[in-house]
């Protein structure tokens, strides 16, 4: 009976997850405040990010610090091919994704040679090496990017079609699409971990030398988890481009977006399934009503977000440097119904 | 008996020194042969250079017909070669059955068969009850065990061990030898026995290879190689010439 609850009640907690992510906005929507709509989309689109970071980081235990060279090869894709060829922004998405991937092959296959903060450094350089292209590459304008020309007077299936919401929708579909991204994310990661790729990957991290022992060449599957990670950010991209409605340098290869999900995922768990939308779930809202709250107030400007930032990483490293997830919350709220029916028993006796 | 690897004078420099200096050996299908050795005579440097760690800098090495001289370990062991080693090297933040499931995913590319495989490998070393156990929590003598259920999940015709019997008690060590005795006797492998300890390796191996400072000094039946005065006088000491 015990074992059944126990594997029951994740998912009865994923299902109140998924009406409540899907119910949120919709109060807001009434209130017409939907500031908080895009703290949701903030909190889904970095929790996306992360569920993608954890491959790479969580599972092959490579850091890869500069993730967000996909995030811009996939808003820069999607975004010439509106601008230049007229393409929908989902099919901009998948060639968004497939240049991610592409991109990082090749990239990365060299970098597999190094081992460790070798490796970690060699992402960074790849970071420093694309912030200059981006800068001044004229074919994507150089450090002016490139503009997304708004589509207005469309109904509900046109604004779905062509990835635009705008006015008092607009913080509304995205929300939603991000919610639908991240769901797909999380069900290809979730197959990845479970299949043979996930055994790999681990094996890697645990004992590269044992794992080519047994036959698994670990530089090819490296290239593969970078590029599974990769093709995450790249969808990530294309969705924040069309939402920003503008591709600029300095705007998609910020070091926040490499940043903000590696943190959610170390702070939620690195290497589960859930840790990067738990983490993602507290980091963001944080940042965000900090910025808002103590913004305007006479700490304006001083960077409070980033100390409560900083403090609660601390934290974690300190007492739980695996993960909130890695906490035994299973036994915990076993022990919980235990004694919720013992006091039934009492109060009866 | 049909040649399975053969070391044709094999030489391996590390800057000015030579761990491997012209060694040859051959080990047929189905034979246990035990390789012996003082400290640094280069035995675990031979088993890098037939698994595909290191390259011999001379020499030749095939394996049942394919010369994997140069060979990348994963392809080593694709041919049929798995090996342990002297520092364990379990995935120690993933359960002991998953350990053995990445061994078995070479020849089992779906996981519940792959999985179906490992159970019965736990079953045959007997780490079945501490199927669910991370790898990083087993005790020595169960993680080199361990090592020898993921080499065999690969379903190799060779199998290489590195020192599994050292650092364990005496009743661990017989245990591990009634292990080796049962992959060579039930799964019919060849095997090649690094080891340390003479009175394990003597009565195990059908012949045995000793190496010093690099270089093969004798090769032939145990009974034969301790009356060997090289090797007496290079590896085995007085002493073990005293006892017999």
């Amino acid at each position: 009976m015990a074992g059944s609850s126990g594997r029951r009640s994740p998912r009865v907690v994923l299902a109140v997850g998924v009406v409540l992510g899907l119910l949120y906005p919709i109060p807001l929507q009434w209130s017409g405040y939907t500031y908080f709509q895009t703290v949701g989309f903030l909190v889904l689109i970095n929790a996306m990010l992360g569920v993608g970071w954890n491959v790479i980081g969580g599972w092959a235990g490579q850091f890869d610090f500069a993730p967000q060279v996909f995030f811009a090869i996939g808003a820069y894709t999607a975004a010439i091919l509106f601008v230049h060829l007229g393409w929908s922004p989902w099919l901009g998405m998948l060639a968004g994704v497939l240049a991610a991937i592409g991109i990082c092959a090749l990239v990365t296959y060299p970098l597999t040679r190094l081992r460790g903060h070798y490796f970690a450094i060699s992402t960074v350089a790849i970071w420093m090496i694309a912030q200059p292209i981006g800068a001044t590459w004229e074919f994507i304008n150089g450090s002016r990017g490139l503009f997304i020309p708004m589509q207005t007077g469309q109904g509900v299936l046109g604004s779905i079609a062509s990835l635009q919401f705008v006015g008092r929708t607009k913080a509304l579909g995205y929300y939603y699409v991000a919610f639908g991204l991240l769901a797909v994310a999380l069900w290809l990661v979730h197959l990845v971990e479970r299949g043979r790729l996930g055994f790999y990957f681990r094996a890697i991290r645990d004992d590269q030398e044992g794992a080519e022992g047994i036959g698994i060449p670990s530089r090819l599957y490296k290239v593969i988890a970078r590029s599974i990670t990769a093709a995450v950010f790249g969808a990530g991209g294309v969705l924040y481009g069309f939402w920003a409605l503008a591709v600029f340098p300095e705007q998609v290869l910020d070091l926040n977006w490499s940043t903000l999900p590696i943190m959610a995922t170390v702070v939620g768990g690195i290497g589960r399934l859930w840790g990067p939308v738990l983490g993602a779930f507290i980091l963001i809202p944080i940042s965000q009503i900090m910025s808002t709250t103590l913004g305007t107030g006479p700490l304006a400007g001083r960077g409070i977000d980033l100390i409560v930032y900083g403090i609660i990483i601390v934290l974690i490293a300190a007492l739980r440097p695996t993960g909130i997830l890695s906490l035994p919350w299973s036994r915990w709220a076993r022990g919980l119904m235990r004694r919720r029916a013992s006091a039934r028993l009492v109060g009866r006796g | 008996m049909a040649t399975l690897l053969e070391v044709r004078s094999v030489t391996k420099r590390f800057g000015g020194l030579v761990a491997n200096k012209e060694v040859s050996l051959a080990i047929s299908a189905g034979e246990i042969v035990g390789l012996i050795g003082p400290n640094g005579a280069g035995k675990t440097t031979l088993f890098n250079c037939v698994t595909g760690y290191t390259h011999a800098d001379a020499g030749r090495i095939v394996f049942a017909g394919a010369d994997i001289t140069r060979a990348r370990p994963e392809r080593v062991s694709g041919l049929g070669i798995a090996r342990t080693w002297q520092l364990v090297r379990t995935f120690g933040r993933m359960t002991v059955l998953e350990n053995v499931v990445c061994g078995a995913l070479k020849r089992h590319a779906r996981v519940g068969e792959a999985r179906a495989r490992a159970l019965r490998l736990l079953e045959f070393t007997g780490l079945a009850s501490r199927e669910d156990v991370v790898a990083a929590n087993l005790t020595l003598a169960d993680k080199k065990r361990l090592e020898i259920a993921r080499a065999l999940a690969t379903e190799p015709r060779l199998l290489l061990l590195d020192e599994a019997m050292s650092g364990l008690t005496p009743a661990e060590t017989a245990a591990a030898v009634e292990l080796v005795r049962r992959i060579h006797g039930e799964l019919g492998l060849a095997l090649c026995v690094v080891e340390h300890v003479m009175e394990v390796v003597m009565p195990l191996s059908q012949r045995v290879v000793v190496l010093d400072d690099g270089e093969k000094i004798a090769e032939g039946p145990p009974a034969e190689v301790v009356r060997n005065d090289a090797v007496i006088k290079a590896y085995l000491g007085e002493h073990y010439r005293g006892r017999r």
